[in-house]
């Protein structure tokens, strides 16, 4: 991804893809740790309550069974804080032991009898009061003053008293929290890791992409015989680039078909033209009356129309299927102009008409400069053929940015309103025309295969206006040497 | 064409202008003709044996090469479409031989890049199919003029009584300024330089304006007809000619 454009990154697909896996990942890493935590915390619960069941069960069989005098508090105390010890899940690092763990025996009156823990136990007492709904099973209290909830069994004495043990979940949450702290640490460890390795991962991939998109489209600016790079790797992006390689094989070739075809028709056509031609100037050469040679001179006419004719036909042929073999040079069209308007100006000035050249000086375009000669003459030739006399031909020649603007105007009758849209098609004419039609189809095949653009439109003012849009000459072609254009010797 | 300013027509036998080459040099130049087409080949060989050259003709590579090694020629004419290989090959076989004369490609092929590749390959000129003769023989002189290094650096060409001075881009009839736009200079050059010899519509296209296009009009007329309206004044003896159906030729005696 280059830096070329505001923010390249972020608009890419591979930051997409990895984005939205990445977000994927994390969701369900996050769902899984949910179930983890919910396990681990109830099995937690489960192994504390087991053991607060155990205990008050022991402790309200010593409490029962130890005779109400004045060392039953104590013998009850003792054996509380002896099992407070053994509480689960327990941090040895805390070394107040007994804020974890409470016990408490409660009249059937509602007062308290026996407190082992920190503090007085009116709190505790409260809290177990307030809560009313007594069972068997533990159960959570919140006990003012303290940051976590005890668990909480009892069990019921013969006497109508209650014994509470009451456990801390302080230690259990401790647990929680740290597995949840360690979880979440890894899981961002693994979410950025993740989202790395998908990004870098498609990123490749796109990248190799990408150099087949930029591949494909040079190859369809320009040079059909190159290829669209292909890795050794056998997945969907190295079959696709093989299935583009294999697609332009195909084209080329069908292009080197038609390529055969036309140079072959060329050929077997040129042939024998050649020889018919040769064997007229022969007899042409020969003495003979004005009479005689007449007709001669008019079959030889008539022979180099059709060769012009079939030249141009197979032009407008391979354009039409861009198969068009381009020789780019550098050539001013501004010059190309002024020597064709030198050369067609007597022309033109012969059958009245006048021509008129506005251009803003040297203007250069990447051409094949036999084709765009061959253009600009047809343009001229079909003014000098269809105007009537009087009427001013004005040819202007603009540039922008990118393109180069070339207007042929006149004050003429105007396109024939018949021709319309099929303007540019191959022998398409006005009724009146006496050429092949081959002209304007000629044009906008060489300009359309040099990538630009022809219209023609009769404007409301009257006359005929044809635009051509030719793409301008790419700038580090610029100091190409200016041979091959014009030599006006 | 049928142009309305062709006032004369003269029909002057291309043998008529190119028996001057023939007394030019003591031998009859020696051509090597390779040409599968025996339709053209033997139009060729009869006028350029016309023409005042020694014509050997042959119509496949091999036929060439063995003729090519027996005798020393002044100029090939080469064929790019031969049935036993392609005509550049053929040109290659031969420089690597060590035969120097310089080649005249024919060609029916259109694209423009053969054109190239020939003359870099070793080819001195390169003529489309079908072409007019009197091109062809023009081609062949310049190539001939090539080989035995040139020498038209003068700064005067003098044609009966028209006088071209290069220096001063002036040209005189009779001692009287003649008063042409530089342009029309150029045309008049060319056909002072090819005095005496045809030169076709696309010769003048070509080598006056530096295109290679077929008008649909006649705008290569109408300069001549300019032009000569200014040389052949009243009075004075007509020195362009019209040829019609093959071009120009301007008179030298």
């Amino acid at each position: 991804m280059s830096s070329k454009t505001a923010n390249p990154i972020m608009h890419s697909a591979a930051w997409r893809i990895s984005l939205w896996a990445t977000l994927a990942f994390a969701i369900g890493t996050m769902l899984v740790f949910a179930m983890v935590h919910r396990f681990v915390a109830n099995d937690i619960q489960r192994r504390s309550d087991a053991w607060l069941t155990g205990e008050v069960a022991v402790l309200g069989d010593v409490a029962g069974r130890t005779p109400k005098d004045r060392l039953y508090g104590r013998v009850v105390r003792e054996v509380a804080e002896l099992a407070s010890r053994e509480v689960p899940n327990k941090l040895r690092s805390n070394g107040n032991e007994n804020d974890s763990v409470f016990f408490l025996q409660a009249g059937d009156d509602g007062n308290l009898k026996l407190w082992v823990g920190v503090g007085d136990g009116t709190q505790h007492l409260a809290a177990i009061r307030a809560l009313k709904a007594v069972s068997d099973v533990p159960y959570d209290l919140n006990v003012k003053g303290f940051k976590h909830p005890f668990r909480v069994a009892s069990v019921r004495m013969e006497d109508g008293s209650h014994i509470y043990l009451g456990l801390s979940e302080r230690d259990e949450l401790r647990v929680l929290r740290n597995l949840r702290f360690r979880f979440l640490c890894l899981w961002l460890l693994i979410v950025l890791f993740g989202f790395a390795i998908v990004f870098y991962a498609t990123r490749r991939m796109l990248n190799y992409v990408r150099e087949i998109t930029e591949a494909a489209s040079r190859i369809g600016q320009s040079d059909l015989s190159s290829r669209v790079p292909t890795n050794k790797r056998n997945d969907e992006v190295g079959h696709l680039a093989l299935t583009l390689n294999h697609m332009l094989d195909r084209i080329e070739s069908s292009m080197h078909q038609l390529h055969t075809i036309t140079e072959s028709l060329a050929h077997d056509l040129r042939s024998p033209l050649t020889a018919i031609r040769g064997k007229l100037e022969i007899v042409l050469s020969s003495d003979l009356k004005v009479e005689q040679s007449e007709p001669i001179v008019s079959a030889i006419d008539e022979l180099d129309r059709l060769t012009e004719f079939l030249n141009t036909s197979l032009d407008v042929a391979e354009a039409r299927a861009d198969a068009l073999r381009l020789s780019r040079t550098e050539v001013d069209l501004d010059e190309l102009l002024r020597v064709m308007l030198d050369l067609y100006e007597p022309c033109m000035s012969e059958k009245g008409l006048r021509v008129d050249l506005r251009s803003a000086g040297p203007v250069t375009v990447l051409a094949d400069a036999a084709l765009l000669h061959r253009v600009i003459a047809n343009l001229l030739d079909n003014e000098c053929n269809h105007l009537p006399a009087a009427c001013t031909v004005s040819i202007r020649l603009g540039a922008s940015e990118n393109t180069v603007i070339l207007t042929v105007e006149d004050d003429g009758p105007g396109f024939a309103s018949e021709v319309g849209l099929q303007m540019f098609e191959q022998r398409v004419k006005g009724r009146d025309s006496k050429g092949r039609g081959l002209g304007l189809a000629f044009v906008e095949a060489v300009v359309r295969a040099h990538g630009g653009s022809v219209t023609a439109s009769n404007p409301p003012q009257g006359g005929a206006l044809l635009t051509i849009n030719w793409p301008r000459a790419a700038e580090e072609t610029v100091d190409a040497p200016h041979s091959l254009t014009l030599v006006n010797r | 064409m049928s142009d309305s300013d062709d006032r004369i027509v003269i029909l002057q036998p291309p043998e008529v202008c190119e028996s001057r080459i023939k007394m030019a040099y003591h031998h009859s130049m020696q051509l090597l003709l390779v040409e599968d087409e025996l339709e053209i080949q033997r139009f060729l060989k009869q006028s350029l044996t016309d023409a005042g050259y020694d014509v050997d003709a042959a119509k496949d590579g091999r036929a060439a090469a063995q003729l090519a090694s027996g005798k020393k020629y002044d100029v090939l004419i080469v064929d790019l479409g031969l049935p036993d290989q392609d005509g550049i090959d053929l040109i290659l076989q031969l420089r690597q031989s060590g035969v120097s004369s310089p080649v005249l490609i024919l060609s029916a092929r259109r694209s423009v890049d053969d054109r190239v590749k020939g003359l870099e390959q070793g080819g001195d000129d390169y003529l489309t199919k079908p072409f007019a003769l009197a091109e062809l023989l023009a081609r062949l002189r310049n190539l001939l003029r090539r080989n035995l290094a040139a020498s038209e650096e003068a700064s005067r060409l003098r044609v009966l009584d028209l006088e071209l001075d290069f220096i001063r881009r002036r040209a005189s009839r009779g001692g009287e300024v003649l008063n042409l736009s530089p342009q029309e200079f150029v045309l008049l050059e060319y056909l002072c330089r090819h005095a005496g010899r045809v030169v076709t519509r696309s010769m003048l296209l070509s080598e006056v304006w530096g295109m290679r296009i077929q008008p649909d009009t006649n705008v290569v007329d109408v300069h001549i007809y300019r032009l000569r309206g200014k040389v052949d004044v009243e009075g004075r003896e007509p020195l362009i000619k019209t040829l019609r159906g093959i071009g120009y030729v301007l008179k030298d005696r």
